[in-house]
């Protein structure tokens, strides 16, 4: 009996830490209805703040609890988290008041390295991501809708 | 469900054609430098402006040329005709980061191909008005070098496809818009045309400047070396023009050229023409303050400027440079007041009808030579003014000048005066497209 109750509840903390885990890594907003992947790959500044308004606008529409929204950068669309990009006041108020996660691609990330002989700084909002392109296949997979404005 | 998914589409869509109209709102910063991490490789960009002009065509009433044309009465850049149609510039640039993932360095390129003062005198039907550079390495110390804007007055700062206006103010157009000579007026047998292009508020140099955000208000700085020549070509003498500048704005709300803000600032240039037919070098020194004023549907600005030295003299007997007198005995030439003082300002107040007109009003005088008191020349003019947006890109101006000019320390009888009488009001129409 103390084997198969101590079995039980070996089981059920496995199963709430894998739970907890799966939460933490894309489902930080619970209650959402919605979840965006927001693709940023496209070097004209232009798409930055088109990507940016289509966030803000989404959040506007559902309100930032019932949606979830994601942008992933790479490729030249990585300058939009660079430290000093001149959009950063948005990304700021996105992050912060509406949840917004901002994902930077490693790989694009090695490639302005070597570009620019240093690694550049990034928006303290980006989280690394091993390659952006294979970050939006996993969001996709758990249900997030792809847009590339 | 149909109408939720137009409203989520029109929402975007306007809050990116809106965002994406975005600009800096201080004319160092939007001319000199690019947003930092989302600037293009290559941004090409323009504006053309066709206008036609008129004024009565009131001949010389008195003096040497009588009964022939009066320069204040002709149109420009020619000055054969008191009305014409004209594309009075169309402006092709290229601006942005040659290497975007590096913020440090951007560049600025435009030239002008417009029938103007810039491409008519000094040869070529193209000119190259802007070719620069821009440091962006040391904070609070931005670095510009090459032909660009100086820093000074905001009639000649602002950018001019946002100007209310058609022509320049008296004040701007004699003290401030340089034309460059090789003598001083003073040969009877010469036109004296100038020797280059006009000035347009440029010149080749380096200029070091940044701003600074505190709170609401925004603090600037600009100082400049420059060759003080003109542009697109080089130096004449081994003096340099020393350009000073200061802003500081109160920022209400939105941002770009016409963003609601209150700006005060002040600004000096110090240098020294040489006038090569008289192998003479003369002090040119300018100064000046002002104020403007945007939020909601109201504008407002006003500049004073003070000017020793090198002042725009007008013509001789107020004839157009090159007209032989009726005794056939001199040329009319470009005069060049070398050690006249000089003085002028504006208030411009404007009100938005609605989206679609704004109506604007404009008061301005210059004295010039105020000096020598026989010399003396006082220009008013009022001008009434109203804008209709076509668009957010493309809008026509049509303004009416009331004008009117007098030499306030000589009789009314005086042949001066006589002359200055017969200054007509001038009508002009324009249309400003922006791509």
């Amino acid at each position: 009996m103390p084997k198969y109750f101590l079995s039980v509840c070996y089981g059920l903390i496995l199963l709430f830490l894998s739970s907890t885990a799966l939460t933490a890594e894309s489902v930080t907003k619970p209650f959402a209805q919605h979840r965006v992947v927001l693709q940023i790959s496209d070097p004209d500044p232009f798409k930055q703040t088109l990507v940016l308004n289509v966030a803000g606008n989404l959040i506007k529409h559902y309100g930032p609890d019932a949606v979830d929204v994601e942008i992933v950068a790479f490729g030249p669309g990585l300058r939009l988290l660079l430290k000093d990009n001149s959009n950063v006041e948005r990304i700021d108020q996105l992050a912060n008041d509406s949840g917004v996660r901002f994902s930077a691609c490693e790989n694009t990330i090695s490639a302005f390295t070597k570009l620019l002989d240093e690694e550049p700084e990034l928006n303290p909002h980006a989280t690394h991501v091993s390659a952006g392109v294979v970050r939006i296949i996993d969001l996709t997979n758990q249900g997030y809708t792809l847009i590339k404005p | 469900m149909q109408i939720r998914n137009t409203f989520v589409t029109g929402t975007l869509l306007a809050t990116t054609l809106l965002a994406g109209q975005a600009h800096s709102a201080n004319w160092l910063m939007l001319q000199g430098t690019e947003p930092v991490g989302s600037a293009e490789m290559a941004k090409v960009w323009g504006f053309v402006q066709p206008e036609y002009q008129s004024t009565s065509g009131t001949d010389l009433k008195a003096g040497p040329f009588s009964g022939q044309s009066a320069v204040f009465n002709q149109i420009g850049p020619d000055l054969n005709t008191d009305s014409q149609f004209n594309i009075r510039r169309a402006r092709l640039g290229v601006r942005g980061a040659g290497f975007p993932l590096d913020s440090n360095v951007n560049y600025f390129f435009l030239v002008e191909a417009g029938n103007n003062a810039i491409t008519r005198n000094g040869g070529g039907s193209v000119k190259v008005t802007d070719a620069s550079v821009t440091f962006n390495h040391i904070n609070g110390a931005r670095f510009r070098i090459g032909q660009f804007k100086y820093p000074g007055s905001e009639e000649g700062l602002q950018a001019i496809h946002v100007f209310d206006y058609i022509n320049f103010t008296n004040m701007t157009n004699g003290l401030l818009l340089e034309r460059f000579y090789d003598g001083d007026g003073s040969d009877t047998q010469s036109a004296n045309s100038p020797n280059g292009a006009v000035g347009a508020f440029r010149d080749v140099g380096v200029q070091v400047f940044d701003s600074f955000k505190h709170n609401d208000w925004e603090h600037s700085y600009a100082l400049m070396v420059g060759n003080g020549n003109g542009i697109a070509r080089g130096d004449n003498d081994d003096n340099k023009d020393v350009y000073l500048y200061w802003s500081s704005a109160k920022i209400f709300s939105g941002q770009g050229p016409r963003r609601d803000d209150w700006k005060l600032f002040a600004w000096s240039q110090q240098g020294k023409r040489t006038l090569v037919n008289l192998d003479q070098e003369f002090d040119r020194d300018r100064w000046g303050v002002g104020t403007t004023f945007r939020k909601d549907r109201y504008r407002a600005a006003f500049e004073y400027v003070k000017a020793d030295g090198m002042v725009a003299d007008g013509t001789d007997g107020g004839a157009v440079p090159g007209s032989r007198n009726n005794a056939d005995t001199a040329t009319a030439s470009w005069n060049v007041a070398t050690d006249g003082e000089a003085d002028g300002w504006y208030a411009h107040f404007g009100y938005a009808v609605s989206p679609k007109w704004e109506l604007d009003i404009r008061y301005d005088v210059l004295n010039r030579v105020t000096n020598v008191a026989a010399a003396e020349r006082q220009f008013e003019t009022l001008t009434l003014g109203a804008q209709y947006f076509l668009n957010r890109k493309t809008r026509l101006i049509f303004n009416y000048e009331i004008r009117d000019a007098e030499a306030p320390n000589l009789a009314g009888t005086a042949v001066p005066n006589q002359i200055l009488d017969g200054i007509d009001n001038r009508l002009a129409v324009q249309v400003l497209a922006i791509f």
